[in-house]
């Protein structure tokens, strides 16, 4: 496995949208949109290596926080100017709300990537770049409050390990979401699907990123990942509560959300 | 490892008590849970939500949070309560019931368990107040009963309900029109008309009615009418201790009685009509046989 994302960190965003056609970026928005962070949350991202989730996270953070101070200030109606100035000032600098990102991944090459994407796009605070294993995370117990992994998941040997992992560092009501491919009941689509990935995929990845064989082991690797209600059935044996899962587009993706209570 | 080895589809029971058991403990649910799939096979089927009612608790065992001695409801219902303090800044929705949260200790993702336009606190918050009044009204009527108090008349008995009901939002009423708006939502009308319909009904139980016929109907369709509009109209009421408000209430609860006194007066008159058309023709035919006689 880290064999296959080290060739593949370079091109991986390149792949991702000429694979999914761009729709992958719909996907995470909708993960972040269904997890509806407010300022002060701190999001544990693992196998985020290019940080695509914790950049729209800043992102729907960031407009949160603007929106309460905008409130906030139309509260201040009857302060004089001074102490108006004041607490703007104090807010200002807090553009965040004490909100944090922290992107765990496996693969060094994929980090780098992520890195230099923040510093192209201008994120600067909030995020911090771990080395880390998804089943057996450098982190303390009862940290975090959401814990995402974004098509991460199926690469990890151990999946029930991860789980409890996850549980493991997240706070108590904390939250864990995972997007992931999963299985598509219906037939005929399925088959539209089977031909498009197996014909298509593996090509884009040689004519691209001049790497068949990774792409070839991608798509395999979809179709053996479990389907949703038995990756519900181990997040629940993980001890996650109000497991949940919603399909997109049909179930080609799954988003499988719990909660630790 | 062990995951592995569960079929795909489980009973409800058996996740729960291998939820809450210990590692120890976890063999002894896992016979269960096959007797149970093979006993039941309807079950599988079953939408995969806790079960209602406190989980059985383990002394001594996975005691580290207390959330082992109570349901995911109870929970729910914990964090809903502690929310309500924070509406009156945050508004109903996501982020109060995350504040919320964050008082009993509890991550704010916790939220996540809920709408993003704060419907279940709402509609919480109004099933509390219900609550409330029926525990009043209950109150009231006891003392009555012990003759340490009077029976009020029904005009007085309704306008101090509808009253103290209403009385119950004041703490809430900047952010109240926002809640009613959402309580509007189709997906919410259901459990909203639930609600308003059943506090009515505990009103003009209380107040003594027992009618069976089609006065139950206009009794409710009234009091519904009046309490909706005392509601709105303390919506923009800006007088001091909403006295606007209050006399609006008594005015309309008024017009009720009168509008009843003057249903049974039109009724009794109409009566009387039918009586007097009925005796101008018995007379008539009389007078009509005697001439034809004579």
């Amino acid at each position: 496995v880290y064999q296959v994302f080290e060739n593949v960190a370079k091109k991986y965003d390149v792949m991702n949208d000429s694979m999914t056609l761009g729709i992958h970026r719909v996907w995470k928005d909708i993960l972040i949109h269904k997890m509806n962070p407010c300022p002060g949350t701190l999001l544990l991202d693992v196998a985020g290596g290019t940080g695509d989730i914790a950049f729209r996270f800043i992102n729907y953070v960031r407009s949160v926080r603007q929106r309460q101070l905008q409130r906030k200030l139309k509260h201040h109606q009857n302060l004089s100017w001074q102490e108006i100035f004041e607490s703007y000032q104090k807010d200002q600098f807090n553009s965040l709300g004490d909100s944090q990102v922290v992107v765990c991944d496996i693969n060094k090459e994929m980090l780098k990537v992520g890195k230099q994407k923040a510093q192209h796009l201008g994120y600067s605070e909030g995020l911090s770049w771990v080395l880390g294993n998804a089943e057996e995370l450098p982190f303390d117990d009862d940290k975090f409050d959401v814990y995402t992994i974004a098509f991460g998941i199926r690469n990890v040997t151990r999946i029930d390990l991860a789980l409890q992992e996850a549980y493991r560092v997240l706070k108590p009501g904390g939250r864990f979401l995972c997007l992931e491919f999963s299985h598509v009941s219906n037939p005929l689509l399925s088959r539209l699907y089977d031909l498009y990935s197996f014909q298509v995929i593996p090509v884009l990845g040689e004519v691209i990123a001049g790497d068949w064989r990774s792409y070839q082991y991608l798509v395999e690797s979809i179709r053996q990942f479990p389907p949703q209600e038995e990756l519900k059935a181990m997040i629940e044996d993980a001890g996650f509560f109000r497991v949940d899962y919603e399909n997109l587009n049909f179930g080609i993706v799954a988003i499988h959300s719990g909660f630790k209570l | 490892v062990k995951c592995q080895h569960y079929p795909p589809v489980r009973a409800l029971q058996a996740s729960a008590a291998l939820r809450r058991a210990s590692d120890e403990h976890k063999k002894e649910p896992l016979t269960s849970s096959s007797q149970q799939h093979f006993d039941s096979p309807p079950a599988s089927h079953q939408p995969e939500q806790e079960p209602q009612g406190p989980h059985p608790s383990y002394t001594g065992q996975g005691g580290q949070e207390s959330e082992d001695y109570e349901s995911e409801e109870q929970l729910q219902h914990r964090i809903l309560t502690a929310a309500l303090e924070f509406v009156p800044e945050h508004g109903w929705t996501a982020e109060a019931i995350a504040e919320g949260a964050k008082t009993l200790g509890l991550s704010v993702a916790a939220a996540g368990m809920f709408h993003s336009d704060g419907s279940e606190l709402i509609l919480h918050f109004v099933s509390e107040c219900n609550t409330k009044l029926s525990k009043l009204l209950e109150k009231e009527q006891k003392l009555v009963q012990l003759g340490e108090a009077e029976k009020k008349p029904i005009d007085e008995f309704l306008r101090d309900a509808v009253e103290a009901r209403l009385r119950m939002l004041i703490p809430y009423i900047e952010k109240w029109p926002q809640a009613l708006s959402v309580l509007l939502l189709p997906r919410n009308i259901p459990s909203s008309l639930n609600l308003l319909t059943s506090m009515i009904d505990d009103i003009w139980h209380y107040a003594g009615d027992q009618s069976t016929d089609f006065n139950w109907y206009t009794r409710r369709a009234v009091l519904t009418g009046i309490y909706n509009t005392t509601e709105l109209v303390m919506m923009q009421d800006s007088s001091p201790g909403f006295e606007d408000t209050w006399r609006f209430l008594g005015n309309r609860v008024a017009d009720a009685m009168t509008m009843s006194n003057t249903a049974s007066q039109v009724q009794s008159t109409g009566e009387a009509v039918v009586q007097g058309l009925m005796g101008a023709a018995v007379t008539v035919s009389n007078a009509e046989t005697s001439r034809a006689v004579r």
